[in-house]
């Protein structure tokens, strides 16, 4: 049985490595054999790139800024998705109130957002905030909410039964119940918080001192430094990859996956 | 193993839909765009000047978004013809890209205003001053970078002030006051900063970046359209250079051609025609200048010390 599970598991492994080597080797080529490496840069010019301006360049200095903006507004964006939902789940009226605000909110995209908060607040770091927070604070709420209004009945007059109240119920029943959802919740935030950071320094180049990672590209865009422009999509790439398998996974691994939950 | 056969045939089928598509001859696809400086592109337009010299000629002229798409598009063959700022043009010969400069366009005034009553030069911009230029890489950022070189000792000194706006959107926050502290542009914006109240200006490109008269803009074809159609490609040099010398002996004669173009009506079109530093013409000045600055700078990493390596 488990030697079946792991020839599975390491077949998928092959899988997987063999068909990023393969596009590698695709990327290597095919350039060079259409004549066409002005345009897309053979991978190692790629990989070159990459590591020199990593570390001889600006790379790294920009990645940092676009790391601080978007942990900057992933937490703001929790601690108010944190209590929005709790005001929702206590009051009934404000959770009628909270439809209608997410079902003005949720649909607009942040980037259409960009030119009225930059009217409000200015260019900078700020604005590009406020817009990352509002990329992320709906879907956390929506799914959130849709968590805790799924926990079975049954389990929260069990939580009851046993002597439960307040915030030791919410703590032990509700939240376990509802976490599934919360955890999809914080990886949809994770992917738009960069989509909304990039997209706004691409399009408005709205960078504060340093720039992140869409102005970087921005620059690398106008001095026609594709390998440059490829390296800005590799260190976003590498960034998702490793708090993907490091800090999601492993949430999802300490909590869902050990309660024997799936959604 | 068949299904992944399967699949990847089917992946290299749709990539294939995407490219191959062979071209007329006679066909050519110019970049157009609006500006004081573009207008000769325009003049070629509506006098329909090239099928004067080509009568088969099949134009197509393709709106882009801004000058850096016209040089990706002009690298992806999709557009034969274009114009833009000097620098621009040489980050992308620099590279390698195969298209050379067919006729200069105009010179222009182009400058630094401000908004700051306290900013005499540019050693009183402090670090939380943003100026606006209309992107990295650009005329205005490039001469910025002259500027700076000259009067603070280092070409990049100002590079973490710059921030990308397009011109009307930054001279409109540098007229009302908000956001940003200057403005390095080029006509008409710069006129209508200069004219406005409590605007000054920090830096005179030509007396205090470059040192001398500079072309602003040219227009560059690319190798393929010259090997595909040499006639055709003369017929487009020749319309724009007859354009330009339209532009600059007689801007009144089409001023119902341009003026609208530019939102102007016959007045103001006719001032900015014979502001001092307008001109229009087809000879390059400058370029060897530009490259040089920019290589010492380094913005691009190749140089030439002959200008006919830039030009067709």
């Amino acid at each position: 049985m488990t030697d079946k599970v792991n020839g599975e598991k390491n077949k998928s492994r092959l899988t997987k490595i063999s068909f990023l080597l393969a596009l590698f080797l695709i990327w290597e080529f095919v350039p060079v054999w259409t004549n066409s490496a002005k345009i897309i840069p053979p991978f190692h010019k790629v990989m070159v790139a990459f590591w020199t301006n990593l570390w001889h360049g600006d790379l790294l200095q920009h990645v940092a800024y676009s790391l601080q903006l978007i942990f900057t507004g992933i937490l703001i964006g929790m601690i108010l998705a944190f209590v929005l939902t709790a005001l929702c789940i206590v009051s009934k009226r404000f959770n009628d109130i909270m439809d209608v605000v997410i079902s003005i909110m949720h649909p607009l995209p942040g980037i259409a957002l960009l030119p009225v908060v930059m009217l409000i607040v200015g260019l900078g770091a700020k604005s590009i905030i406020i817009i990352i927070v509002h990329s992320i604070l709906w879907p956390l709420i929506v799914n959130a909410l849709a968590g805790f209004n799924s926990i079975p009945k049954i389990q929260i007059e069990l939580g009851k039964n046993l002597g439960m109240k307040g915030v030791k119920l919410i703590w032990l029943v509700m939240i376990p119940n509802a976490f599934p959802y919360i955890l999809s919740g914080i990886k949809i935030s994770w992917a738009r918080s960069w989509r909304a950071l990039v997209s706004a320094e691409m399009v408005f180049g709205a960078s504060g001192m340093v720039g992140g990672l869409g102005w970087y590209i921005y620059k690398t865009r106008f001095f026609m430094d594709v390998s440059g422009m490829f390296a800005g999509l590799i260190s976003v790439i590498i960034i998702g990859m490793l708090v993907d398998e490091f800090v999601l996974k492993s949430i999802e691994k300490n909590t869902v996956k050990k309660w024997g939950m799936s959604v | 193993m068949k299904k992944l056969l399967t699949s990847l045939l089917m992946v290299i089928l749709v990539l294939s839909l995407f490219s191959c598509s062979s071209k007329d001859p006679d066909k050519v696809v110019i970049a157009q765009q609006f500006g004081l400086g573009y207008a000769p592109l325009t003049l070629v337009k509506e006098l329909n000047l090239i099928e004067k010299y080509y009568p088969n000629a099949k134009i197509e002229w393709a709106q882009l978004g801004s000058g850096g798409s016209i040089r990706e598009a002009m690298a992806a063959g999709q557009v034969d013809v274009g114009s833009m700022g000097v620098p621009p043009f040489l980050i992308a010969w620099a590279k390698g890209y195969d298209y050379k400069i067919m006729t200069a366009l105009c010179e222009m005034p182009l400058g630094l205003q401000t908004n700051r009553p306290e900013v005499k030069s540019l050693k009183d911009i402090s670090p939380q001053m943003k100026i606006a230029t209309p992107s990295p890489g650009s005329i205005q950022h490039i001469l910025l970078s002259m500027a700076s070189e000259k009067e603070l000792g280092d070409a990049t000194a100002l590079d973490r002030n710059v921030i990308a706006m397009a011109h009307p959107d930054a001279a409109n926050a540098l007229i009302n006051k908000i956001e940003i502290a200057a403005h390095f542009t080029s006509p008409p914006y710069i006129f209508m900063e200069l004219e406005s109240e409590g605007i000054h200006q920090v830096v005179d490109a030509e007396k205090d970046a470059f040192g001398e008269a500079f072309t602003f803009l040219v227009t560059a074809g690319t190798g393929k359209f010259k090997t595909r159609n040499p006639e055709l490609f003369e017929a487009v040099n020749t319309a724009l250079r007859e354009a330009i010398a339209i532009m600059e002996n007689d801007p009144g004669s089409v001023s119902d051609i341009v003026a609208p173009t530019l939102n102007l009506d016959r007045e103001t079109y006719l001032r900015y025609c014979n502001w001092p530093g307008v001109k229009f013409e087809t000879e390059p000045r400058g370029m060897l200048k530009f490259l040089d600055f920019m290589n010492r700078a380094g913005y691009v990493s190749k140089t030439t010390s002959e200008q006919r390596d830039l030009m067709w």
